[in-house]
């Protein structure tokens, strides 16, 4: 590579890092440590964590329960129209959180084919938002990681007497906790940053329907800036605990797995 | 109908992936306690075949009994049959001692007190591996993974065990002595035994008896000695390395003397007297390292030889320990085998005219 092509490639790589350091920069100067201290002892932003953290763990727990089994049937199975139910997971993914949010209102509504539940504007509504938005994450990861279970060991266990739901418990689950972790954490992490669906679906209603993000763009609006600010630097350091235990998952990948033998030595 | 005596026995086994028919109305059937080896090349249906009767691949037609009874809608892990893989496939996040013990727990609904120390222990003295209970099964050798796979398998006291190339990945040196343990563990057990290999020199130390498999269907049913040294067809004869096979006639038949004359057309072959008659088309197969090379001015014929067919070296090649010399004899081109070292004593080279010389009874015939 000649040095010229090096020192322009530096340099656009330098602008774009800039770019976006001076940004978090920013939000992280934006406020002092004073006023910091004071935002989060106020009981609307206490509430807006709780509800946060609350709801979310709820999605996890919702997306594990339901999304498990849906990856495994779409790793492990043949069946007629599995394409079609692979593009279904996935569509959330790609799909704006708006319209995501207006279809949830659509069928929880009014005239909707969910419309005996009371969902909308509650806590449950937030929930149901948030699982939509995040629970193919879960799927995902979950999948890949059967996926990759080798078909002769899950044969072997077959072959030595393991009832498929045996060997589900026993080989599949084990074997794929590595990838299950990490769709945990990707769905916790999409959930606890979850906005359009929720608003949408549970509108933005002070201590009721309030979550971090909800709050954020509330007080930012109404220009409560170091409340936003506040919010966010709570937010961001979810995110940035979420990057390192993902980080370090992807490094005890598949390919380690044998390494948790050894412990028990 | 079923059984007969039979421990595993398959009744018209068909299969096809798509359009691929990988099983073509497959009989087959193994003795109690016997050694059963699937031999062939890769695609031929050998692992297919293995899979159908453990349970883990779903016919499309045929019968498969198990001790005489009819198992095809018996889930696999209900089958009691013992499967070790070719690459072992070891469960990476249990150790050795859990492996072993994971089809005692699987199969039994209620866990024992005291767990099932004895059953491990025992079956992983059978495989000389007493001890490595606490080891991680993925930091050890090809060799050890393998004889725990095996140890697995037997643990659970199975009907019969199916083996798929389980040495196949290791390397020559273990492969040899895996393979002499195999067959003693296999004879001292005098469980039944159903083993695929694509290698003759395993197929001929282990099998009681054999059975070559060619797309989807079995070309051939014996005993080593059978397969290799007498086949009924010119496709096994090539399979197990039977080189030279020659079309000819039978031109004379002496029952008294208990010989047959067969000629290519090329050159005439004497050999062991069988019911037939004169003016059949057969085919003549003698093995490389049946035939004895000599130079012509040199007397080295053998007396009780009954063939000796001169020709013209055209080739010399290295095979393994041997050297392979092709010899043009009248049109036809015959495969000798013989040791280096005759090789460098008779100096043989390109364009030799040599004397090829063999027993009648070294000549199969296929009629």
């Amino acid at each position: 590579m000649s040095s010229s092509f090096r020192i322009l490639l530096s340099l656009i790589a330098g602008i774009f890092f800039g770019f976006i350091a001076i940004i978090i920069t920013c939000l992280l100067t934006a406020t002092s440590f004073a006023e910091f201290a004071g935002e989060i002892r106020s009981p609307e932003i206490i509430s807006a964590i709780l509800l946060s953290l609350k709801t979310s763990i709820a999605v996890v727990l919702l997306a594990l329960l339901f999304g498990i089994p849906a990856a495994y049937i779409l790793a492990t199975k043949r069946f007629k129209g599995k394409n079609i139910l692979d593009t279904l997971v996935d569509l959330p993914i790609v799909l704006p959180p708006l319209v995501c949010g207006l279809a949830i209102l659509i069928a929880f509504g009014g005239q909707g084919v969910f419309s005996r539940f009371d969902v909308l504007f509650t806590v449950k509504g937030i929930i149901i938002a948030q699982l939509f938005v995040a629970s193919p994450f879960l799927i995902r990861s979950a999948k890949t990681a059967f996926e990759s279970i080798d078909r002769d060991v899950m044969d072997a266990a077959r072959t030595l007497g393991a009832s498929e739901f045996y060997m589900f418990k026993k080989v599949s689950v084990p074997l794929a906790r590595n990838g299950i972790a990490s769709g945990v954490v990707m769905t916790w992490a999409r959930a606890l940053g979850e906005f359009g669906a929720t608003a949408m679906v549970a509108g933005c209603i002070p201590h009721r329907t309030e979550t971090m993000t909800v709050g954020i763009y509330m007080h930012a609006m109404s220009g409560d800036i170091s409340a936003s600010v506040a919010l966010s630097l709570i937010l961001m350091s979810f995110a940035f605990t979420t990057l390192i235990v993902f980080k370090y998952l992807g490094t005890i990948g598949d390919g380690n797995l044998g390494t948790w033998g050894a412990e028990a030595q | 109908m079923g059984g007969r005596g039979a421990m595993i026995q398959l009744d018209g086994i068909c299969k096809s992936f798509g359009e691929n028919e990988v099983l073509s109305s497959l009989d087959l059937s193994a003795k109690k306690g016997e050694m059963f080896v699937l031999l062939g090349s890769s695609g031929c249906g050998k692992t297919t075949t293995l899979s159908v009767i453990a349970g883990l691949t779903k016919e499309d037609r045929g019968d498969i009994y198990i001790d005489g009874s009819r198992i095809n809608d018996t889930p696999p892990h209900k089958r009691g049959v013992g499967f070790v893989f070719q690459n072992y496939a070891l469960f990476p996040h249990l150790n050795v001692y859990e492996n072993v013990e994971f089809g005692l727990k699987a199969g039994n609904k209620r866990s024992k007190r005291g767990g099932n120390k004895t059953e491990v222990k025992r079956a992983l003295e059978l495989v000389g591996l007493d001890g490595f209970e606490k080891r991680n099964p993925m930091k050890l050798s090809g060799g050890e993974q393998q004889r725990i796979a095996l140890a697995r398998a037997l643990a659970t006291e199975p009907e019969c065990i199916l083996m798929d190339e389980p040495l196949s990945n290791l390397d020559a040196v273990v492969r040899e002595r895996l393979r002499c343990e195999i067959a003693q563990l296999q004879q001292d057990i005098g469980l039944t035994s159903i083993y695929v290999t694509h290698d003759q020199v395993e197929a001929m130390a282990l099998g009681d008896r054999i059975a070559v498999l060619n797309n989807g269907r079995i070309e051939e049913v014996g005993t080593p000695e059978k397969i290799f040294y007498k086949p009924e067809n010119e496709f096994v004869a090539r399979f197990i390395g039977m080189k030279n096979i020659f079309e000819g006639k039978i031109t004379a038949l002496d029952e008294d003397n208990g010989v047959l004359q067969i000629s290519t057309g090329n050159f005439d072959l004497t050999t062991v007297f069988v019911p037939s008659s004169v003016g059949t088309r057969v085919k003549a197969c003698v093995r490389p390292e049946e035939i004895i090379l000599a130079k012509p001015d040199r007397d080295t014929s053998v007396r009780s030889a009954r063939n000796e067919i001169a020709g013209r070296i055209t080739n010399i090649s290295q095979n393994g320990p041997l050297m392979r010399v092709f010899v043009d004899v009248g049109g036809d081109e015959m495969s000798v085998d013989i040791t280096r070292l005759a090789a460098r004593d008779l100096g043989l080279n390109r364009g030799d005219r040599v004397l090829l010389t063999f027993k009648a009874t070294s000549v199969h015939v296929i009629l």
